[in-house]
């Protein structure tokens, strides 16, 4: 073992003198004091104390072995430094209180240096494997707070349930795929393409970003998983990554609430001239949702028939109107006001579905009940 | 080798401290010095405390001559200085002035066998 910094604290002349030079012999880097204030004066300053172990005879004038001993456990800048009382045979009585006081061992008086070095080293390994523990530590305390700054930076690119999923012990599993069924939400504007076309692109980002941040809230206010948006258009799901047994029900709740607030910023629209409007189309299904992409670009995705049906019928809804897939329809049925709209044949489909649009919501939902909601004129 | 050593000094001590020094004679003598320069002063303080009636106060010199005499070997002298510390810290003055005039005496004959020593080890 190399050597070790070492505090003396004797104040019989010749032992201090003996055990330094028996100390330096092996190696050791050696203070020797006379005293008890002495050693409190050695060990003190800022930052940590520049020794290892701490050698400590018990008898001696002015501050005793046992008062140091008592002072240095009080203090936790050196508490955890190891000391050894050094102690004559006679006086074990002296040690057993020395170790219930923090001591970690003692040496027998006259000192004899196969002991004194075998102490010695069991000693310097507690403090070096203790140093260690301090150090690990403060390393995973550094790792833990990047993974924290890491955390909170992905939940601002990714919805916050797959910035959480990420993070999850299952994470990997899941983002490596399963299949669940799953409410698929799309949405879009009317009349956005010839707006952007017309508008100053100041006014057309302006728009967007207010659509934006209305859309958002409420998707996050209705635990919704936002798998892109593009432009105008958004994709939502429920019941993936989060389980929601509710899933059918939040989604038209939110798409409901959608269309409330999107009467509120289409009024102030309008009254510039823009006319936009909104429509849902919903879709629930098995799907395959899991990582998708290429090594340096992954989205969480979803894929699915329902995928596919949410997006035509949100292409084929008019202004105002939310179409729900018939399978979402029959899961909200009787807690959903909903007209049919007749059989529709939806692009790249091979039968016509029986779609129906959502008036409102039955009862006091959270998304407030609004049989006929007032939209402003659109275009398609 | 000398008789002067003869119940005073532990030859086995002294050996083995010499072997735990590596042989270095000229450390060994100023162990040495640095125990006949202080012991007195330990002696010393005996002497005062006793003459005060001080018997706490013969605690801790007793203690520190036990101690440095039994590193350099002086078993016999550190024997007497352990009773005196015993005695004391049990509070009693009987025998002490007869303990300490041992002691003294006993001091003489360490700190001679001691310089004897020195010449007997080759520098």
């Amino acid at each position: 073992m190399t050597g070790g910094r070492i505090l003396v604290v004797e104040d019989a002349i010749v032992n201090r003198k003996l055990i330094e030079r028996l100390l330096r012999q092996e190696g050791h880097a050696v203070t020797a004091v006379g005293d008890g204030l002495a050693a409190l004066e050695a060990l003190g300053g800022d930052g940590e104390p520049p020794f290892d172990v701490v050698l400590l005879d018990l008898v001696m004038p002015g501050l005793d072995g046992y008062a140091t001993l008592a002072r240095m456990k009080a203090d936790s800048r050196v508490a955890h430094l190891p000391v050894i009382v050094i102690s004559a045979v006679e006086e074990l009585d002296s040690v057993v209180r020395c170790i219930e006081l923090g001591a970690l061992d003692y040496l027998p008086k006259p000192v004899e240096p196969t002991i004194l070095q075998a102490r010695l080293n069991a000693a310097l390994s507690a403090k070096r494997l203790r140093d260690l523990e301090v150090e690990v530590a403060a390393q995973q305390a550094e790792l833990l707070r990047t993974i924290a700054r890491q955390k909170e930076e992905l939940s601002r690119f990714l919805s916050p349930q797959i910035a959480a999923l990420v993070s999850s012990p299952e994470g990997e599993r899941l983002l490596a795929g399963h299949r669940r069924e799953a409410t698929t939400v799309f949405c879009d504007l009317r009349g956005f393409t010839s707006f952007s076309e017309a508008a100053d692109p100041e006014e057309v980002l302006g728009v967007l970003r207010g659509y934006h941040a209305m859309m958002g809230s409420l998707i996050v206010e209705h635990g919704g998983t936002l798998e892109h948006f593009a432009g105008d258009g958004m994709m939502v799901f429920f019941n993936d990554p989060v389980l929601q047994e509710d899933h059918v029900l939040r989604s038209v709740h939110m798409a409901v609430a959608m269309r409330e607030r999107f009467a509120e910023l289409a009024s102030g629209w309008a009254k510039r001239g823009h006319k936009l409007g909104f429509g849902v189309g919903i879709a629930t299904g098995h799907a395959t949702l899991g990582r998708i992409g290429f090594e340096g670009r992954y989205d969480y995705g979803m894929v699915g028939m329902a995928v596919i049906v949410a997006s035509r019928l949100s292409s084929a809804a008019e202004a105002g109107q939310i179409l729900l897939a018939p399978r979402s329809h029959d899961a909200v049925a009787d807690q959903v006001v909903a007209e049919p709209i007749g059989e529709i044949q939806l692009k790249g489909m091979s039968n016509p579905i029986a779609a129906v649009n959502v008036l409102g919501l039955r009862g006091a939902g959270k998304a407030g009940v609004s049989p006929k909601p007032a939209m402003p004129e659109a275009q398609s | 080798m000398p008789d002067e050593l003869d119940g005073v000094l532990d030859r086995a001590t002294l050996d083995a401290l010499m072997d735990s020094l590596g042989g270095d004679a000229e450390f060994l003598a100023e162990l040495i010095d640095t125990y006949a320069a202080d012991a007195p002063g330990q002696l010393e303080m005996l002497h005062m405390a006793l003459a005060a009636g001080d018997i706490a106060g013969l605690v801790r010199p007793a203690h520190t001559l036990k101690s440095s005499s039994a590193s350099l070997a002086a078993l016999e002298l550190a024997e007497r200085c352990r009773q005196l510390e015993t005695s004391a810290k049990a509070g009693s003055l009987e025998g002490a002035n007869e303990a300490i005039e041992a002691i003294a005496a006993e001091l003489d004959r360490v700190v001679s066998a001691l310089e004897h020593t020195k010449e007997s080890y080759p520098a």
